[in-house]
């Protein structure tokens, strides 16, 4: 059965413990030596998820425009939501790795072999959501949705850590169902929520969020491709680009020939 | 409303820098190098023997900067066979036909195979079999380097499903104009030559136009800019499509141009790889 996290945004503190638990347990150093640079963009100053970052939480403030009127903030809210890779049932980086460095786990989970990765960055190119990166060791990181603690039975550190229970692990489709639920009583409340990371973003997310605006604003492409969308059409299209470039090539060369040999006639 | 940033959540840059823009210029040549000697075999005469000659003493040593282009740019080079083989079930081989890198690793093995046995047994093998291979193995390997830019998840790139045929068809005009370049001025093949680089660069240009128009708004990132839209026009059209096009009808040096074509080939790659990566990758990454 497939083991995924289900991330509520709307529950959502922005206190970051998922970060510090994930940094804590997987070891990951800080970024540029620990220097603190600070983004101004909001309470976020680690801005992405990276080779060291495998859990980053978003601060995103909507504000409204007309600060003339007495009601000033009235209608602005601030979106708060916990970014991890996503585990794909369909996973770019897994579908393009060269090498078989990426692998799916007993758990449906995405897991990069670091003894086997060459970092070749296909995998980062590769992910729609901007997820793997590479390290300053030379190779492909990114959250293993702590395949060690799995394997002794226990739930990743994030989702431990987290006191809200925004980030809920377990079985995919049992959280689905949760999920399902608490769309429905958010509905009841007026507030238009919905699941992203059902079926049709690349096969489903073993990993999905409970969002309540678009993606984009969330920074998450509406609808992600694979890489290999393109790529059969890409190879026929070349196929069909060396057939004329030989068909003229060959002509050319041909015609040369036809005119030597009519050089060579004429001179006989 | 308002919104702040919520940070980045769609595809990175793969940090492609020079070594691979150096990659898949000298490997469009090679390949396209492979494919034209291949034709001349087929339909040529005695008297592109020092073509073909030329293209024997090239295709190895160029391919083998290839494959070094390659290696350095991997994060961890000491494993580059990893590529090939898997490296918990050595001498297992690995290939996923429909991943364009794990691709292009096997059509990079049987370019280089073919390339070495036409470097040290020149001559040795000759039947229609083997010249077709060399051609086939010429365009696989010019036109799977495109292919690799459309298979990621950039917008710019995904979306140009002609990056492959563009490649491929650069690849064979720089290696025709390469091969101008190399011959002597006097000798009968460069009829012949002239007359494939004719129509490799219209093909080109066309491929070029269908593209962009294809990509719309996308396809901007390749031509607009102070930067990018200064070689694009400059470099890529001017020197690369339109100087070698010229020459055909106004007196023009051809070895110039040649020259022109090769420039614009490489800064083809230069304005598609850096383009879309650029500034989170420096101009001079590596």
């Amino acid at each position: 059965m497939a083991k995924g996290f289900y991330t509520d945004t709307t529950v959502c503190i922005g206190c970051k413990a998922c970060q510090v638990a994930c940094h804590q347990w997987n070891e990951l150093p800080a970024a540029d030596g620990g220097r603190t640079e600070l983004s101004g963009n909001s309470y976020d100053n680690t801005e992405r998820l990276s080779a060291v970052n495998w859990r980053h939480v978003k601060f995103i403030e909507q504000i409204t425009e007309d600060r003339s009127s007495s009601g000033f903030l009235q209608g602005s809210r601030w979106l708060m939501m916990s970014d991890v890779c996503k585990h794909c049932v369909r996973a770019g980086c897994l579908e393009v790795c060269p090498t078989g460095a990426i692998i799916r786990t007993e758990f449906d989970t995405v897991f990069i072999q670091q003894d086997v990765c060459n970092g070749c960055r296909a995998c980062v190119s590769a992910c729609p959501f901007g997820v793997v990166d590479i390290g300053h060791d030379g190779k492909a990181h990114k959250c293993t949705l702590c395949y060690d603690r799995l394997q002794q039975g226990r739930e990743p550190a994030c989702a431990q850590a987290c006191p809200t229970e925004s980030i809920r692990f377990g079985e995919v489709t049992d959280l689905l169902q949760l999920a399902e639920q608490r769309v429905a009583q958010l509905k009841g409340e007026n507030v238009d929520a919905y699941i992203y990371g059902k079926e049709e973003i690349v096969g489903g997310l073993n990993s999905f969020y409970l969002l309540v605006d678009k993606p984009e604003v969330y920074g998450l492409p509406s609808n992600p491709e694979l890489p290999s969308h393109n790529v059969d059409t890409a190879f026929e299209l070349s196929g069909l680009a060396a057939a004329a470039i030989a068909v003229t090539g060959l002509a050319a060369f041909r015609k040369g020939r036809m005119d030597e040999m009519a050089r060579a006639e004429g001179n006989d | 409303m308002w919104t702040t940033n919520p940070g980045s959540g769609v595809a990175l840059p793969p940090q492609w820098g020079w070594y691979v823009i150096l990659y898949f210029f000298l490997g469009g040549m090679a390949g396209g190098l492979m494919s034209i000697s291949a034709g001349l075999e087929l339909v040529g005469d005695p008297r592109d023997r020092n073509a073909l000659r030329i293209v024997q003493r090239l295709a190895f040593p160029l391919i083998i900067v290839c494959a070094v282009l390659l290696t350095i740019d991997l994060g961890t080079p000491t494993r580059f066979w990893h590529m090939v083989f898997k490296s918990e079930r050595f001498p297992s081989l690995i290939l996923k036909p429909w991943s364009p890198i794990s691709l292009g690793v096997w059509i990079l093995t049987i370019y280089g195979s073919v390339a070495f046995v036409e470097y040290f047994f020149p001559g040795r093998i000759q039947n229609r079999a083997w010249t077709i291979l060399k051609g086939l193995a010429g365009f696989a390997l010019a036109g799977y380097t495109g292919v690799l830019v459309a298979g990621t998840s950039n917008a710019a790139w995904h979306n140009a499903r002609l990056m492959g045929a563009l490649f491929l068809l650069s690849g064979m005009s720089t290696a025709y104009a390469l091969l101008m370049l190399l011959l002597p001025a006097t000798e009968s093949t460069q009829r012949k030559l002239s007359d494939g680089d004719f129509w490799a660069v219209i093909l080109e240009g066309l491929v070029l136009a269908v593209m962009l128009i294809g990509l719309g708004s996308l396809g901007r990132v390749f031509w607009t800019g102070w930067l990018f839209g200064v070689v694009f026009w400059i470099g890529v059209v001017g020197l690369g499509l339109v100087a070698p096009l010229a020459r055909h009808w106004i007196a023009f040096d051809p070895r110039r141009a040649a020259v022109c074509t090769l420039a614009g080939g490489l800064l083809l790659r230069f304005v598609i790889v850096m383009s879309p990566q650029f500034p989170r990758v420096a101009l001079w990454h590596l």
